[in-house]
């Protein structure tokens, strides 16, 4: 526990006082409520980690028979591996690709957040409107949807073409740039959401001391506000940038027709081969996995004195919106163009071929053969609404307990002072990388050896569900927990709470905004999940997401498209719903 | 390890008397499948009335084909329920060897253009005899009893008929070199609907050379490639945005096209054409029902429920619902069949050979 005095850590050692040395000596009392925390904790996360993580190293190191046995054991996965790292050009593109679209969509969804949480601009509502119901969309559909309205006969471009007078397409979606464009635009409502969170709980007397000393607006943003953000902004920027390095949706769709070869291309063509060789996609993994230990190790010694960040504090701490003057005029349209932007455009088209026989460009021709019959087609899907009914039921069990067990795991990760608590930090992170598929090929061996009776019901789902989305829910809850102050902990065992009361009165209500913002997210995440359930799901237990794969894989656009907005239209439901009780647990502050 | 399997293989007896107790002398999957006597269909259908359901992995599509076929045997065998489990070839091999694997036996049938090889190279499928095999001709059929043919896939170029004039209508493979073409023309990487099979029809109907010329110069014509489906394709050349869409399905495009939509089909002699097929799990649970679903899909009266339903059939009686869709109807006369094993053999190559000559 003793540790190097660095003159950083004697610094805050200093301001910290009192209360902090207090809180050492108390930290002793408490240590045995740490310990039964990090067994419980770990245990968990280890029984649902380890497993899948065991098989990916498993795949990548051996060929596997048909049967799925391991056969011989081989370096071919990782030679292939580093003979296509040593290519420049799709490493490159890879490269360029992921922090093109971490950067956009963190500045884009960063600052939508800020507006609509830090300022009293028009239309802020709309914020997290958007932002559920484009996330919620399902992800092919979305995609066609930009290639529709973006392609090179679609709507922007016909108007592109008269603006500029060309003959020829204006705007080529099939580029690095359209590739970009497409997966920040897809990231962005993350973003937003997690930001959203971290910017409500900052403490803005700090900002206004800044501003007390004569900074300008921008200074006291660049200095104080984004600095304060840092571990939320690292966070969101590290998630996108692994999820965007790993996919291979986009990739695929945007930019292998333009000749964008990335590194995961040629994973891809390699997944289709007979029998399947999830070597690649495992050899792959496993390199980001290491990569991604030594990001989070030093990320971890970065923040190891997470105090700098910690904003709430017992100090009268009441967020106050910013007057933004005559600039609101500027935010506002701002939120309105990011807004139609995101949803309205790829919404109206989706829309738009929903009511048509086939695809036509928009224009008066389709107008006059207007039809509901891919509505009557969606409806009629088998066992329809069991499959919403359980996509509901996944969608509410697994962001409940992977909130739950992420807030834990980042109270651990933040408060104590445990040896080795960034290897939990890591075992949080790693199902992340875990390809999709071999991951649910894991799962799905497991349990149907071990004797515990899940398989084939809605349990291995929610087990899967939740073992995909522990990263997610440890980067709301770890960079939340990082801006609320010990003091406040402290001041509550101090008063004779116990630990659990502390965690049910004071640390839970102040997190609300993160852990809501992170439920949601999960619950819009696990209503999309494809790759795990396409192989998990029983005949009993159909999930809307399955269905519709099953459209998506044959049907016509117009098909798909109206299935779309009628799932929209339910998520849409629910975040109306959430909206109301997010309201009235204070996150919408007005 | 050992205590787990101890117990598993204690609950696999368990299960096994339960199971024989009420399912008296059971007969076993391989003395079903190559049953080969007069009886043979008295004793399927008292076989099957004991078992009751027959569970089948498809990886057709539910909506379109699955349930009319349910519907119409069980109409004929309403002591039998179709169970159905729907997904993509990958997945339901996956999960059905995982399965047996375990010892859950939950799959008797299995279908899919390489599906069931995929389990018999696992050494998980059951050679079937079937007095329907008689009526088909030997390319659709595996000469061992693995596999009969369900319906088939032909594919063909789809063309926007707004932006291709009617005398610029690439004919022949050729044609598709015309330098008109040229970055006109979008494509699937799709190992078993798309590019990769367009290359294996290449290669064997032109012979390795003159077909690796061929693709040379249709590499110069830069075709766009997309993960997308091949159904996603011919939409986006529907929508304007390539006029041609190569390695479509041809009914497809027929669809499209009765709806209204500006385009059609042209196939190049020998059109690219699968096989989909159906094999019957080692273990299966319901062997009975199994082999009388099997016998009925095969049958003209189920290949009916397949042409209703806008599929192609196999059975050489029985034409398509739009006659011109298979060989001999009138659009095109010859199809290179790439059988399952081919498929299987073959399609690693295939697709290696695509990737780097056009992914490169």
């Amino acid at each position: 526990m003793a540790k190097q005095p660095t003159s950083e850590s004697l610094d805050l050692a200093l301001k910290g006082g009192q209360a902090r040395a207090g809180f050492s000596l108390d930290m002793a009392s408490r240590f045995d409520v740490a310990s039964v925390v990090m067994i419980c904790v770990s245990i968990v996360t280890g029984y649902l980690v380890l497993p899948p993580l065991y098989s990916v190293i498993q795949t990548s190191l051996f060929t596997t028979k048909l049967t799925g046995e391991i056969d011989q054991f081989t370096l071919r996965y990782y030679q292939d591996l580093f003979r296509e790292l040593q290519v420049i050009g799709p490493f490159l593109n890879t490269f360029y690709f992921s922090i093109g679209s971490a950067l956009c969509a963190t500045i884009l969804g960063g600052s939508i957040a800020w507006i609509v949480v830090r300022t009293d601009s028009p239309l802020r509502g709309l914020g997290y409107f958007t932002a559920f119901a484009s996330f919620g969309t399902p992800f092919i559909l979305y995609t066609i949807g930009w290639l529709l309205l973006l392609g090179k006969a679609g709507p922007v471009n016909y108007w592109l073409k008269i603006i500029f007078d060309q003959t020829t397409p204006v705007f080529n979606v099939y580029s690095m740039f359209g590739m970009i464009l497409i997966e920040s635009l897809l990231w962005s409502p993350f973003v937003f959401l997690m930001l959203a969170a971290a910017f409500r709980s900052m403490d803005p007397s700090l900002e206004e001391a800044s501003a007390a000393c004569g900074a300008r607006m921008w200074q006291t943003m660049r200095r104080i506000s984004l600095r304060l953000m840092l571990p939320a902004f690292f966070s969101v920027m590290l998630l996108i940038f692994i999820r965007t390095f790993e996919s291979f949706e986009i990739p695929a769709l945007v930019g292998l027709p333009g000749d964008i070869r990335v590194l995961t291309t040629s994973i891809y063509l390699d997944a289709q081969k007979l029998p399947p060789r999830y070597g690649s996609a495992g050899a792959f993994s496993v390199l980001l996995m290491v990569v991604v230990a030594a990001t989070l190790y030093f990320y971890f010694r970065l923040t190891r004195e997470g105090d700098r960040y910690q904003t709430v504090t017992g100090k009268g701490y009441r967020p106050t919106l910013i007057n933004l003057g005559r600039w609101r005029y500027l935010t506002g349209a701002g939120l309105l163009t990011y807004s139609i932007v995101l949803l309205v455009l790829p919404f109206l088209i989706i829309l738009w071929a929903s009511v048509l026989p086939y695809y036509m460009q928009p224009g008066l021709e389709g107008l006059t053969k207007l039809t509901l019959k891919n509505y009557v087609t969606a409806l009629h899907f088998p066992k329809i609404t069991d499959a919403i009914k359980n996509s509901v039921l996944l969608g509410l069990g697994s962001a409940s307990f992977v909130m739950v067990l992420t807030l834990l795991a980042s109270w651990l990760l933040v408060r104590t002072k445990i040896r080795g608590r960034w290897l939990l930090d890591l075992m949080t992170t790693l199902p992340l990388l875990f390809p999709g598929i071999v991951m649910g090929l894991a799962i799905l061996r497991f349990y149907l050896f071990v004797p515990i009776p899940v398989y084939g019901t809605l349990w291995i789902l929610l087990i899967a569900f939740v073992t995909r989305y522990i990263p997610y829910g440890i980067r709301y809850t770890h960079s939340g927990l990082l801006q609320l102050h010990k003091e406040l902990e402290e001041a509550s065992y101090v008063s004779g709470a116990s630990w659990f009361s502390s965690m049910r009165r004071i640390i839970l209500p102040l997190m609300t905004p993160s852990f809501l913002g992170g439920w949601i997210f999960i619950f819009l995440l696990s209503a999309k999940e494809l790759s795990m359930s396409v192989l998990l799901v029983s005949p009993q237990t159909p999930v809307v997401s399955v269905a519709i794969f099953e459209l998506w894989e044959n049907a016509q656009v117009g098909e798909l498209a109206a299935f779309g907005v009628i799932w929209t239209a339910i998520l849409v439901t629910v975040a109306i719903v959430y909206y109301a009780f997010a309201r009235r647990y204070g996150i919408q502050q007005n | 390890m050992t205590p787990r399997l101890g117990s598993f293989s204690i609950l696999c007896a368990l299960l096994a008397v339960l199971a024989g107790s009420h399912l008296a002398p059971a007969a076993s999957v391989e003395e079903v499948a190559l049953m080969n006597r007069a009886d043979r269909q008295k004793i399927l259908v008292e076989g099957a009335r004991k078992e009751g359901k027959v569970s089948w992995y498809t990886t057709l599509i539910v909506d379109q084909v699955v349930r009319p076929v349910k519907e119409a045997f069980e109409k004929e065998y309403p002591f039998i329920q179709v169970e159905y489990f729907r997904g993509n070839t990958e997945r339901i091999v996956q999960k059905m060897i995982a399965e047996y694997q375990a010892k859950r036996y939950e799959a008797d049938l299995i279908d899919g253009t390489v599906s069931p090889t995929m389990v018999r190279r696992a050494g998980l499928l059951q050679r079937f005899s079937s007095p329907l095999f008689a009526e088909y001709p030997a390319e659709l059929k595996d000469a061992q009893g693995f596999w009969g043919a369900t319906n088939l896939y032909f594919f063909a170029t789809g063309y926007n008929t707004r932006m291709v004039k009617p005398n610029e209508i690439p004919k022949t493979y050729e044609d598709l070199l015309n330098p008109r073409w040229k970055g006109q023309m979008m494509w699937s990487t799709s190992r078993g609907s798309g590019a990769p099979m367009f290359v294996g029809t290449i290669l064997n109907t032109m012979g390795n050379e003159a077909g690796k010329a061929y693709l040379q110069k249709l590499k110069q014509q830069n075709v766009a490639k997309t993960s997308a489906s091949n159904r996603q394709v011919l939409d986006l050349t529907i929508a304007g945005e390539y006029p041609l869409a190569l390695q479509m399905f041809n009914h497809h495009a027929y669809i499209s096209k009765a709806v209204g939509a500006p385009v059609d089909w042209i196939a190049h002699e020998p059109a690219t054409a699968t096989i989909n097929n159906i094999g019957l799990g080692k273990y299966a649970s319901h062997p009975h029902a199994a082999m009388l679903l099997i016998d009925f899909i095969l049958s003209e009266r189920g290949q009916r429920v397949y042409q209703q339903s806008n599929y192609l059939p196999a059975h050489p009686k029985v034409p398509a619902k739009q006659v011109d869709l298979k060989p001999g109807g009138g659009r095109f006369k010859r199809a290179f069949y790439i059988n399952p094993d081919q498929q299987y053999d073959k399609g690693n190559d295939w697709t290696e050979y695509f990737e780097n000559l056009f992914m490169k």
